[in-house]
Formats: C-alpha cells, sequence, structure tokens
C-alpha cells in the first residue's frame, strides 16, 4: 500500500499516478476502486469479450454433445462444454460489474453481441464438421486457450484474476479429455486417423491466428501494449504463439500427423518457430463477424435469446409480486 | 436367477435406462440455449447426471450378459427401447443447431413430473430383491432431491407470474398429462416385476405419483385435468414409440456407427 | 420486452462451506431474479466438481460493503503490547530464577511456565 491515506482531495492527476503505482506494485485493483477510463474501457473490452467467447465456444463444440460416441465421451463432452458456459458465467459476471457506471447489463451484453458490435473468438466462428473437430477444438482450441489464459493469472485486476484462477483450474481437466480424444482417434482405424489429420488441417489456421497478430502495426490499434502496461497481461500475441508451436508442434508429429504447413520449422539461431503467416485480412473479417459460421451461431443464440424472453418476464414479475 | 427372473429384470432394467438416457438426451439439447446463462449450466448437471444413471443401468444389463453398455445405448432400434414416449418428445420444433423453438414451459412440466416419479419410483427399488438394483437407487437417489428442488422451483414461479407464463404452463401441463401415463406403467410385464419382488405396484407408485402431483398443484392453484393421466401416443414399455425417437437414436449413434472397424473412440 | 430487465437480473453473492465446522468463504456472484432461484442455480454454477455442506445467498444491495476510501483507513500501527509475540522474554527470565533458586522441578516450556 502506498503513503497514500485518503483519496478525496486529489486531483485526477493524483489519482493516476496513485492508481498506476499500485499497479507497479503488484497491488490487486477491486471493482469499486478508483480507476482510470482507459484502464475500465481495456478490461471491459477484453473481458467481454473473453467471456461472450467462452458462451459462443459452446456451439461449435454443442454439435457433437448427443453425437459423441460413447457414454463415457456424451458425459465428459456434456461436462466440458458445460464448463465454457460456466466461465461465460464467471467473465461476464465481472465484466457486468465494470459495466455498472455505464448503466449497462447482461442484456446490453447480448444485444451488443447479436449486433456484432461485441466481437469473440475467430476461432468460434468456424464450422466443425466431423467428431474429429471435436477432438482438434479440445486439445488445441482448449490448449491454446489455456496458454493465454494462464498467462493472464497474475492481472492486475482482481476479480478477473480470481475467475481466471477458477478456470484454469478446469482447464486442465479439459486438456486431459482433449489429449484423451485425440489419442482415441490417432490410435484407431485408417478412418479415424483421417478424420482427425483432416480436422487439424481445417484448424491449423485459426489456431495461429487465435493469439492475434504479431504487432500494432497489424492490428492498427493500441491493446496489447496498453495491457501489457495496466500489467493485464505479461506477454505479447507472438510469444503466446511461439509457447504453443513449441507445446504442440512435437506431439503433433509424435501422434504421426503432419501440420499443414511446408515451411513450419524452428529456426535454431533466431531460437523462434518460423510459419506460414495466416491471412490477417480474412481474420479481421472473421472478427467482424463474417466468418463462415458467424451468422448461424449468433442467430442461434439470437433466436433461443428472444424465444425464452416470456421466461425471462415471468421471473422478473414472480420476484416483484413476491416482494 | 430362473430365466422368467432374469426376462423380467432386463425388461425393468432398459425401462430405468432408457427413461434416463433419453431423457438426458432431450435435456443436453438445450445446452448453450436456456432462457439464463445461471440455468444453463445448472441443468446440464442434471443431464448429466441423469445421463449418469442411465450408465448404471446399462452396466448392470451389460453384467447380465445382454451386451456392452455402449452397444445397449447405441445399436438398438426403436423397437427395442423401453422408455416412457413423453421423454422421447421432442423439445419444441426445429433442430437443435438449426433455429430451434424449444418449449420452456413444456420442458419445466415433463421434468417435474418425471423426476417426482424417479424419485418415488427409487425409494420402491431400494427394497428390490436383486441387490445390484437396489444398491444403484441408493446411489442415483443421492442426486435426485437436488433435482426434484430445482423443477419444483421452476414450476412454482412460472406457474404464478404472468399470464402469458400461466398459459404457457397449463398448455405444458395438458400436453404432459397426455403421455405421462406411458411413463407411470411398467408394461406388459408389470405384475410379474412386482410378482417376482422387484419393484413395488405399479397402482401403488402411480398413487403416490398423483398424490404428490397433486399436492404441488394445488399450491399453485391448479386442478389435474383428469383423474389419472394418459397414454395418448402409445406404450413405450412395449417398444410402442413416435418419429421422435428414431430421429434421436440417430443422432446419439451417429459417431458410434460411422466406423464399423472402431474399436475406441 | 415486456419487463425492465433489472428485476430480472439481480445481482447475488453466493457463499460456502466446504464442511461442517468451516468457516463459509464468500464465493463467486450471479444473477437471478429471486433469492430461491439463485439458490438452485448456485450450487451448479460454482461447485461442479468441490463438494460442499452448506450454501448462502445474499442479494448484494443488502451487503454494505467499504468503499477504497475506507479500506485506506485500515492501516494500523504495532500493537505488540496485545499480542503474545510482545512478551518474548518471558523464557528467558523464568530460566533466570530457575538457575538462581537451584533445581527445582519446574518445567519451562516455550510458552514460559
Amino acid at each position: 500500500m502506498s503513503d497514500v491515506t485518503s483519496l478525496a482531495h486529489l486531483t485526477d492527476e493524483e489519482k493516476y499516478e496513485h492508481f498506476m503505482r499500485r499497479i507497479e506494485n503488484d497491488e490487486k485493483i477491486e471493482a469499486e476502486d478508483w480507476m482510470p477510463d482507459d484502464y475500465r474501457e481495456q478490461l471491459i473490452k477484453l473481458i467481454t469479450m473473453h467471456g461472450i467467447s467462452e458462451i459462443m465456444g459452446a456451439f461449435p463444440e454443442k454439435e457433437w454433445v448427443p453425437k459423441a460416441p460413447t457414454l463415457h465421451r456424451k458425459l465428459a463432452i456434456m461436462a466440458k462444454v458445460q464448463d465454457e458456459m460456466g466461465h461465460g458465467q464467471l467473465l461476464l459476471r465481472v465484466a457486468e460489474d465494470l459495466l455498472k457506471p455505464y448503466g449497462k447489463t447482461r442484456e446490453d451484453i447480448m444485444q451488443d453481441l447479436f449486433s456484432k458490435r461485441l466481437k469473440f473468438h475467430n476461432v468460434f466462428h468456424m464450422p466443425s464438421p466431423t467428431w474429429g473437430d471435436a477432438a482438434v477444438i479440445a486439445w488445441l482450441v482448449d490448449g491454446a486457450a489455456i496458454l493465454s489464459q494462464t498467462m493472464m493469472l497474475k492481472t492486475s485486476y482482481g476479480p478477473y484474476g480470481r475467475a481466471l484462477k477458477r478456470i484454469c483450474q478446469e482447464e486442465s481437466f479439459h486438456s486431459k479429455h482433449g489429449e484423451s480424444l485425440v489419442l482415441s482417434l490417432a490410435e484407431g482405424t485408417p478412418e479415424q486417423r483421417r478424420m482427425l489429420q483432416e480436422a487439424l488441417n481445417r484448424w491449423w489456421e485459426p489456431l495461429l491466428m487465435f493469439f492475434g497478430p504479431k504487432s500494432s502495426k497489424e492490428t492498427g490499434h493500441t491493446n496489447v501494449d496498453k495491457n501489457l502496461k495496466y500489467k493485464l497481461r505479461s506477454k505479447t500475441n507472438e510469444e503466446l504463439r511461439q509457447e504453443f508451436l513449441t507445446k504442440y508442434v512435437p506431439k503433433i508429429k509424435l501422434l504421426g500427423l503432419s501440420v499443414p504447413d511446408d515451411t513450419l520449422h524452428f529456426d535454431e539461431e533466431k531460437g523462434e518457430w518460423i510459419y506460414q503467416e495466416p491471412d490477417w485480412q480474412k481474420f479481421k473479417e472473421i472478427i467482424k463477424g463474417n466468418g463462415p459460421k458467424s451468422d448461424e451461431r449468433l442467430a442461434l443464440r439470437r433466436s433461443s435469446y428472444e424465444n425464452s424472453q416470456w421466461v425471462r418476464d415471468a421471473l422478473a414479475e414472480y420476484r416483484m409480486a413476491a416482494v | 436367477m430362473t430365466p422368467e427372473y432374469k426376462e423380467v429384470l432386463t425388461e425393468l432394467l432398459f425401462q430405468l435406462a432408457d427413461d434416463d438416457f433419453i431423457h438426458a438426451f432431450r435435456g443436453s439439447e438445450w445446452l448453450g440455449l436456456a432462457p439464463h446463462i445461471e440455468e444453463d449450466v445448472a441443468f446440464s448437471s442434471i443431464n448429466q447426471d441423469t445421463m449418469g444413471h442411465a450408465v448404471i443401468y446399462y452396466k448392470l444389463l451389460e453384467d447380465l450378459g445382454m451386451g456392452a453398455a455402449d452397444d445397449l445405448a447405441h445399436l438398438r432400434d426403436a423397437s427395442a427401447f423401453r422408455n416412457g414416449v413423453l421423454l422421447e418428445f421432442k423439445n419444441g420444433s426445429g433442430e437443435y443447431l438449426d433455429s430451434p423453438q424449444y418449449d420452456w414451459a413444456f420442458t419445466v412440466v415433463r421434468h417435474l413430473f418425471y423426476d417426482v416419479y424417479k424419485k418415488i419410483k427409487l425409494e420402491a427399488l431400494k427394497q428390490s430383491n436383486y441387490e445390484p438394483l437396489a444398491n444403484a437407487a441408493r446411489k442415483i437417489l443421492t442426486e435426485q432431491t437436488y433435482h426434484l428442488m430445482h423443477w419444483q422451483t421452476w414450476f412454482r414461479q412460472l406457474m404464478q407470474s404472468t399470464e402469458e407464463s400461466r398459459a404457457r404452463m397449463e398448455q405444458a401441463l395438458l400436453r404432459c398429462w397426455e403421455d405421462m401415463g406411458g411413463v407411470l406403467t411398467y408394461g406388459q410385464y408389470g405384475d410379474e416385476m412386482t410378482a417376482l419382488g422387484l419393484i413395488g405396484s405399479e397402482e401403488a407408485l402411480k398413487n403416490t405419483w398423483l398424490a404428490e402431483i397433486t399436492k404441488l398443484f394445488s399450491e399453485v392453484d391448479y386442478k389435474k385435468p383428469s383423474d389419472e393421466p394418459k397414454m395418448a401416443h402409445g406404450n413405450g414399455r412395449n417398444g410402442e414409440h413416435s418419429a421422435d425417437l428414431d430421429h434421436a437414436l440417430k443422432i446419439l449413434s451417429e459417431v458410434y456407427r460411422s466406423d464399423s472397424q472402431a474399436s475406441g473412440w | 420486452m415486456s419487463q425492465d430487465q433489472s428485476t430480472f437480473y439481480e445481482e447475488y453473492e453466493v457463499f460456502s462451506r466446504k464442511k461442517d465446522g468451516m468457516p463459509l468463504e464468500h464465493r463467486f456472484s450471479l444473477l437471478a431474479p429471486n433469492a430461491e432461484m439463485a439458490l438452485i442455480l448456485a450450487k451448479e454454477n460454482f461447485f461442479r466438481r468441490e463438494p460442499i455442506a452448506d450454501l448462502w445467498v445474499v442479494k448484494r444491495s443488502n451487503i454494505r460493503k467499504m468503499t477504497q476510501e475506507e479500506r485506506l483507513a485500515f492501516g494500523r500501527l504495532d500493537k505488540a503490547y496485545r499480542e503474545t509475540k510482545g512478551y518474548a522474554d518471558l523464557v528467558a527470565r523464568w530460566r533466570a530464577f530457575k538457575e538462581k533458586n537451584g533445581d527445582q522441578e519446574v518445567e519451562i516450556d516455550d510458552a514460559g511456565i
């Protein structure tokens, strides 16, 4: 704690200095603490996107919940998709508290999602046509998510850190689940292996995109830099992507699968992976809500939400009657 | 175990397994589509529990030499299924991936009806003279009270709020009443099940259910539509089913059937 | 939309006790229209894997929380005079008596006597 004993008489500039000192001292900021608008807005952007991605992330896998091949797989994938919804719940609660000063609620978050003002991760705009996709999503999309979530565990925003801690604990089950799915297919018949390889081919580019472009040069904005300054995150997009490649490329090869990128190799001299850059223009389009499955999944979310409006109305009414 | 005992026992086990399996499947179709995110998460746990109960029963059948649990769940034709028809009905029109118009009122009432009955049935099964079944019932009961609490809360609130909600719920009640009779019956071997000491009588359990449901109804000022629920769309216990079950089984077994050479998934 | 959404989205704070005899701990929060609903939703939202023995939900608006300003008022100086660590010299002083007065069978432990 710094030597400030009262905030009441500080100018905004002094409050900002005090705030930045707290960040530098690795103190945790809580929901109702003073924070610069810039910090709040960064958090809102980051956490609503994270939260809504979890919710929308349920859809590509949901397709495979009833179709999961065995009773055990049915149970496990149900639990896994449920966890994703649960992570969405935790994160949306954090975002909703940040949105309070603007008078916004979950309802606004949903409306922003439906109108595409609110974005969600590129991977959840993609189709998942086979059981192999369910396996690759569970192994590698979750694997990528674990890396970026773990990196943010020490975030300066207390409520986000607590949600992430919980999320990362559950993700350790998800990564085992994903490995188990992939191993079963890799150990299986030529048909099962083919299914797995084709899914990997489909998911490779989206996976590289998942971490975002290398620098603000490609994105045209400075969110990553700000997030680093405020200690919301501790690594750049490229550092995470490199970690991902280091962790998974050897395992993919060990399974006898091939990565659909002839240029992929580890450059010993530079100490980094060289890979075929994904099409960042395509990435931007996908994120904007123009991916192959964007409209369909948004329509699914929207129609189910509107379809059950009467339920929320009824419960709101019941509460008022009960008070 | 005499052949007759085994035959009647397997009939009963298929009824228990298939009820939970199909009911859990219909519940799981709501994943990502429930009226509220928090409910989505809570509902999914109930579906997992219920599917887990089905697995316990399929394993009991496997132990009796009826085939592997996964084969029993995925490879039988609809006519071999013994679930009540009410449980196989779709949640509403549309597919779960394509503009589903799912009916939350129907889901709440169906779950309430089924879970009130399931608890009564499990209590009765604790006395079953087939020890593995009695043990399974004891285990499963530990999760059942919470499920019941969940649906009772939903039922009470939706029955006592807006006019629209009341109207939707009453419509759902009528619909479920039409076929709940098919869940309450033991099918053609019912008398033998009781005579052999596997489970208490169909009549007694049905009356307990009626008493409990009537009590819940009176709390929300609702009168039961007729003396007892009907079986308008066939007796699933005897293998009579709707097209909705064929459709469900096709989805449930699509991957399992896709590669006959596969030894593991 | 016939209702004001805020009446559906009430904030509830969730507290739980892992086992009998353990203290109640704050967990997370959820949105629910009333306490009954909050209670049935809380269990599966936050305790899917861990066992719990008890669960409370409290409407957030009923909690008087502290502001950041008020939390700053929690700074305090050393209060050794009211803690055991302020009395660490006792053992040595008892020993001194023991040595001075011969070998009486009084045992002296870390806490003094």
